[in-house]
């Protein structure tokens, strides 16, 4: 397990050097200027030099990518361009309201996959089954940006159910807090539903053909046992890993849910800093993204190695 | 073919390739607004009281104080996430929505567009040489933080405008020499030169005073914690998402301010924006797209505040930019850039009038030169519009010995209305002998083309500002900073030097008059129309208003009773 865990931590860290400076090569490859983008329509050369001496955009990218990273290495990951607020404190304020919606967005999604992905596996060529299929091909299908304006013009302006925009944070007002992120977190968590219904599907199929499931029918176990305790189980391995591989989906999601409601996430964070060519906030923010998913990849493969220890032996070898 | 028939015939074919061209969300947006067929808007569509005749003013009026009721708090849906909040460092203009309600300035612009005092109690006395300014001051006027507002603190600011690094107000100010203090009610600014735009440009973020106390405090991290005078203080910021600002009890004028606190909350999608006004989770919107205005004017909760820009919307061809801006002018070797000939045709080859008829609803106005004829240095010459002319277009093509079609790169911004309009245009100047190429590119990158003279033809506006001189010299200027047409004009240049330094307001009418009829020849900016700023208001707010400049006047409003 150490030597598995180990190896694992070095491609980690690899990859995390690799994406920070595809990351800041890739920003500065952008067309456009972070010094014009500020200066928009007031700008004269003077106040351009300036802004470029002072965010040191007139040195060299070499020195310009050590700065970048030694401070980063130290904590401090610059300041915004555009409004001269801390990278980091926006970052902050920024990430819990992803976590908080992306959780919400998993939790949703898996409630409504996993239970109608076993309802198509047990009433397979049924009614039921068709019914599920067709919603998974609709949440895979349909644009989350379509699907949250359909949301606010139908739930939040004319049925006036839930507010169009804003947030509020959990710890002011729990009960406004999820009635502002329930709409996004359903929206956002469409997709994943879908995949995650495909998934228990046709792993439960598998599952409900295997031979322990048949020794366990002939012990005379009652279905809900059978399905619950022995094919939805061994079923979930499979769906683990697929959560963890849609993360990323989730948050590219996020990006487009989170600006059509106005909630101050990540998402948001990180498309508005592009238009406005902030580097140090696209740069600090990648970098974090990229963290979080060589974190959550790592955790996937370790939750995975915990279920089934066959994985980890074969790690090892 | 009717005109009728022939515009809609001319805005489905628009809608049909937006729908391909621009993208998915772009699509949607248009979706039952621009695919719908075009109704010219008229003056008499119903829409409650608010609703106007195209081109006419609707600025909203200051709220009656036996209506309102006190408290409450203020949503606004804004367009944009203003940059840094430091009256010195800020260069957005939506900044400017916040300031108004924390920052106030030495003066304000009335609905009339002109020049008021706000923390001046008159407008400046200026000594015969035109080299000296002085301003008398309020008295009994605090900041947020209870600092005392007097002269001091006003020279401190503008000291600051003028010497901080990164400063965006310092060419505004023009060539000021010294700043004197003769007492605490009176500031004196000394000029090298005179400067008629001075007053004007004391009327936005240059005329604004900050607390000494805090500027020594914060140094150039003002913007983290902005104080300065006005009915509401600063709150707080979630970056790229919302600004708080909070009713200041030691305002001088407190007693007017009907709301607890006003939250301006960051939505760029303008089909949103209306979406949360409408549901209520907005009171007010700024920048609604001429394809919601129409529906939300019909609707019974909101209504619809609208004021012409001072700015323009046009063209600029790139004559002589072939080496970025700042470095010296040489001359493109295209037609288009050396034969004025060709650029003529151009203009000549636009029906502004269908422009803003088919692609604004009727809400844009008609532009053909820099000067606003909101503005007060207007004249009938600053106004003169060529019609519409393809056949005249076609002869002057000939004349200039280009054979047709002339085919012409246009770079323009990648958001719906521009591509909108430029596809218009597209259809348009065919008939004038024009192939035009439109390339759509994002904004930023935009900007950067327009820098380094990489481009033929490119559409982008200005927002305009109380002075003439702010519209024009900066864009056309041999000198200007934003010359990025490479346009170079001796005698251009030295109507506009005349102009900004004529202390005589009929002495720079005449001059801009003047400037606008060489500009009609050479046509380095081909101006097309103005914006309408279109503010939607919830009907449940009193006191909302929106003068010429665009900033939306929030300070005063109260929930009604």
């Amino acid at each position: 397990m150490r030597r598995y865990l180990l190896n694992r931590l070095w491609q980690s860290a690899v990859t995390l050097v690799l994406a920070t400076i595809v990351v800041f090569a890739g920003v500065r490859a952008l067309p456009g200027d972070p010094a014009l983008a500020l200066a928009g329509e007031d700008r004269d050369p003077e106040s351009l030099r300036a802004i470029r001496e002072q965010y040191g955009l007139d040195q060299s990218w070499l020195v310009q990518f050590w700065q970048f990273v030694s401070h980063a290495a130290r904590g401090d990951l610059g300041e915004s361009i555009r409004t001269g607020t801390p990278v980091r404190s926006m970052i902050a304020s920024a990430l819990p309201v992803t976590i908080e919606l992306s959780v919400l967005a998993i939790l949703i999604a898996g409630v409504i996959g996993v239970g109608a992905g076993v309802v198509a596996a047990v009433r397979r060529g049924r009614p039921a089954e068709w019914a599920a299929n067709a919603l998974a091909l609709l949440g895979l299908s349909v644009p989350h940006f379509w699907l949250g304006l359909m949301a606010i013009l139908y739930l939040s302006v004319a049925l006036g159910l839930f507010p169009a925009s804003g947030f509020v944070p959990f710890f002011t007002d729990p009960v406004a807090n999820l009635h502002h992120l329930v709409l996004p977190a359903v929206i956002l968590g469409t997709g994943l539903a879908a995949v995650i219904m495909r998934q228990t599907r046709s792993s439960m199929l598998d599952a409900l053909s295997a031979d322990y499931i048949r020794t366990a029918e002939a012990k005379g176990l009652p279905p809900k046992a059978v399905i619950g305790k022995h094919a939805l189980r061994n079923s979930l391995i499979v769906v683990v890993t697929v959560v963890g591989l849609q993360l990323g989906a989730l948050i590219s999601g996020a990006v487009v849910t989170e600006r059509i409601f106005a909630l101050p996430g990540f998402g948001k964070l990180t498309v508005d800093a592009v238009f406005q060519r902030d580097y140090p906030v696209i740069q600090a923010v990648v970098l974090v993204t990229a963290t979080a998913y060589i974190v959550i990849n790592l955790l996937v493969d370790l939750l995975y190695s915990v279920i089934d220890p066959r994985i980890r032996v074969r790690g090892e070898a | 073919m009717t005109r009728r028939l022939w515009m809609n015939r001319f805005s489905s074919r628009i809608c049909r390739r937006s729908m391909v061209g621009a993208g998915a969300l772009v699509a949607l947006a248009l979706i039952g607004t621009a695919c719908s067929p075009v109704d010219p808007a008229d003056g008499d569509s119903p829409g409650g009281g608010q609703s106007s005749a195209a081109g006419q003013d609707v600025f909203g009026e200051a709220a009656d104080a036996a209506q309102v009721k006190p408290g409450g708090t203020l949503t606004v849906a804004l367009s944009a996430d203003p940059d840094k909040l430091d009256p010195t460092l800020s260069r957005s203009l939506y900044s400017r929505y916040v300031f108004h309600t924390m920052c106030e300035k030495l003066y304000d612009l009335g609905p009339d567009a002109k020049v008021v005092p706000q923390l001046a109690t008159a407008l400046p006395t200026i000594s015969s040489d035109g080299l000296s300014l002085s301003i008398p001051l309020k008295q009994g006027v605090k900041f947020a933080d209870g600092g005392t507002f007097d002269a001091a603190a006003v020279k401190t600011s503008l000291n600051r405008h003028l010497t901080l690094a990164g400063s965006a107000r310092k060419s505004e100010l023009g060539p000021i020499t010294s700043i004197e203090t003769p007492d605490p009610k009176t500031v004196v600014i000394k000029l090298s030169k005179p400067f008629a735009p001075l007053t004007a440009a004391l009327a936005d973020r240059a005329g604004m005073v900050l607390s000494p106390a805090a500027v020594a405090k914060l140094g150039a991290n003002f913007s983290t914690a902005p104080v300065c005078v006005g009915p509401f203080k600063f709150a707080s910021r979630v970056a790229q998402n919302s600004i708080k600002v909070v009713k200041d009890p030691q305002y001088y004028d407190a007693a007017k301010v009907h709301l607890d606190s006003i939250e301006y909350r960051i939505i760029t999608d303008s089909s949103i924006r209306s979406a949360n006004l409408k549901s209520g989770d907005a009171q007010v919107a700024d920048s609604l797209s001429t394809q919601d205005a129409p529906t939300l004017q019909k609707d019974d909760t909101v209504s619809v505040l609208q004021s012409q820009s001072l700015g323009y919307q046009g063209l600029t061809i790139n004559i002589g930019n072939a080496n970025g801006i700042g470095n010296p002018l040489k001359q493109l070797d295209t037609p288009i850039a050396k034969d004025p000939k060709v650029r003529q045709a151009l203009a000549l080859s636009i029906d502004r009038e269908a422009l803003v008829k088919s692609i604004f609803n009727g809400l844009n106005t008609v532009a053909c030169s820099p000067v606003s004829p909101k503005s007060e240095f207007t004249s009938d010459a600053a106004q003169v519009c060529p019609a519409h002319d393809p056949a005249k277009a076609k002869q002057l093509l000939a004349d200039a010995g280009v054979s047709t079609p002339y085919k012409v790169e246009m770079i323009t911004s990648n958001n719906p209305d521009s591509l909108r309009l430029a596809q218009a245009l597209q259809g348009m100047v065919k008939e004038g002998g024009f192939e035009l190429v439109i390339k759509p590119v994002e904004y930023a990158a935009l900007l950067d083309q327009q820098d380094r003279g990489d481009f033929e033809l490119l559409q982008l506006g200005w927002s305009g500002r109380v002075d003439p001189d702010a519209n024009i010299y900066n864009f056309i200027g041999s000198t200007g900073s934003q010359n990025v047409s490479g346009y170079s004009s001796p005698e251009v240049d030295k109507l506009l030097t005349d102009a900004r330094q004529a202390t005589d307001k009929a002495e720079r009418i005449k001059l801009y008059g003047e400037v606008v009829s060489k500009l009609q020849q050479d046509d380095p900016i081909i101006y097309l129309y103005r914006q309408r700023n279109l503010t939607g208001v919830s009907k449940k707010l009193l006191g909302i208003q929106v003068y010429p400049d665009g900033v939306i006047r929030t300070a005063f409003a109260g929930f009604a009773k």
